[in-house]
């Protein structure tokens, strides 16, 4: 094996955020909160058509694991990028859950089933989650927690 | 370790490459960075797209999502740092990830991203992230088996002016000094070999 060769690397971007000019670090995530508010409701509609793709694969029965979990990390993926903490996390219990079936090369649609409930709740209160779906996510977590791998 | 919110950041002229194939992550994302105040970025729905803009155009950072058909961003990161041209194959990238698959861990610690940002995220967080890029000092290294920032970041330290996460982490500032300060002489005698016997 070679040795690790060490270089030394300096980045534009070093340079360019220390000139004069641009704007407060509080300013910047004030326009970038305005710029995502702009876009929550388009979102909003796509994690809900997700939701609805993940209930008719609940329905039919016919999807393998890798399409729920595909489905799932889409709805981490854009609820991730507007800070939906609940909603991620019930995401998550999902994936981790679709990871956790594969590896142990097992199918359990009322597992997943519940999981999509869930996340059709959560969705569905929209700004007004409240601490109850707090609740909801731990119950999931032990239901995913029920397949361990190892 | 919030940002200093009177921390002026500039990056008005900063070139940005943003990669994500779900098309509202990728759109919130261009958000936030126009917020941040990027007048120019590059948005691309595959790794296939991402190689052909930075063959083609001068970067300053990339913000890829992981999980993407295909090529996955951390592919994209390995061909990027081995494959790419050498004027560009160390561009500072930020890795987005969502679930964190068994199959991936080790590909994503290999994959030589700057950073891996979770989600959820706010837009604090992302421009805490570009800053902490734009202060990233660590040296890049090239080895068989990984080239990327070094990924010891203990020797470092924190930022200057930031409180480190680590118990132990070190502080970067020298501090004012406790003793009284050497005098020519003795600082001389340091230097002058000296016969010892042994």
């Amino acid at each position: 094996m070679s040795e690790a060769e060490f270089i030394k690397v300096k980045y534009r971007l070093t340079d360019q955020v220390a000139k004069p000019g641009g704007m407060t670090a509080e300013l910047a995530n004030e326009r970038a909160m305005r710029e995502l508010a702009a876009l929550g409701g388009d979102a909003r509609k796509a994690i809900g058509a997700t939701i609805t793709r993940m209930e008719e694969m609940v329905k039919a029965r016919e999807a393998t694991v890798d399409a729920v979990y595909d489905e799932s990390s889409t709805v981490l993926d854009i609820a991730g990028m507007f800070n939906q903490r609940i909603l991620c996390d019930a995401a998550y219990s999902l994936c981790e859950l679709a990871d956790r079936l594969r590896t142990i090369g097992r199918h359990d649609w009322q597992a997943i089933g519940v999981h999509v409930s869930a996340l059709r709740l959560i969705w569905s209160k929209d700004k007004n989650v409240g601490p109850d779906m707090k609740t909801v996510v731990d119950g999931l977590w032990a239901l995913t927690d029920r397949f361990n791998p190892t | 370790m919030a940002l200093d919110p009177a921390i002026r950041i500039n990056l008005e002229r900063s070139v940005i490459l943003l990669v994500d194939d779900n098309p509202q992550a990728l759109e919130a994302l261009s958000g936030m960075v126009r917020g941040f105040g990027v007048r120019k970025q590059f948005k691309c729905k595959s790794g296939a797209e991402a190689m052909h803009i930075v063959k083609t155009q001068e970067l300053d950072l990339i913000v890829i999502d992981s999980s993407m058909p295909d090529m996955d961003g951390y592919d994209f990161v390995r061909w990027l740092r081995r494959e790419a041209a050498p004027e560009v194959q160390f561009t500072p990238v930020i890795m987005l990830t969502g679930h964190a698959a068994r199959s991936m861990v080790e590909k994503s610690r290999d994959s030589g991203a700057n950073f891996v940002m979770a989600r959820p995220f706010t837009p604090e967080i992302l421009l805490q992230r570009i800053f902490w890029v734009a202060k990233d000092e660590r040296q890049m290294v090239k080895a068989d088996s990984y080239i990327g920032p070094d990924r010891r970041f203990k020797n470092l330290g924190p930022p200057l002016g930031m409180k480190g996460r680590r118990k132990d982490d070190l502080s970067g500032h020298i501090g004012a000094a406790t003793d009284p300060n050497l005098d020519q002489t003795d600082i001389d005698q340091m230097f002058k070999p000296a016969r010892v016997q042994l």
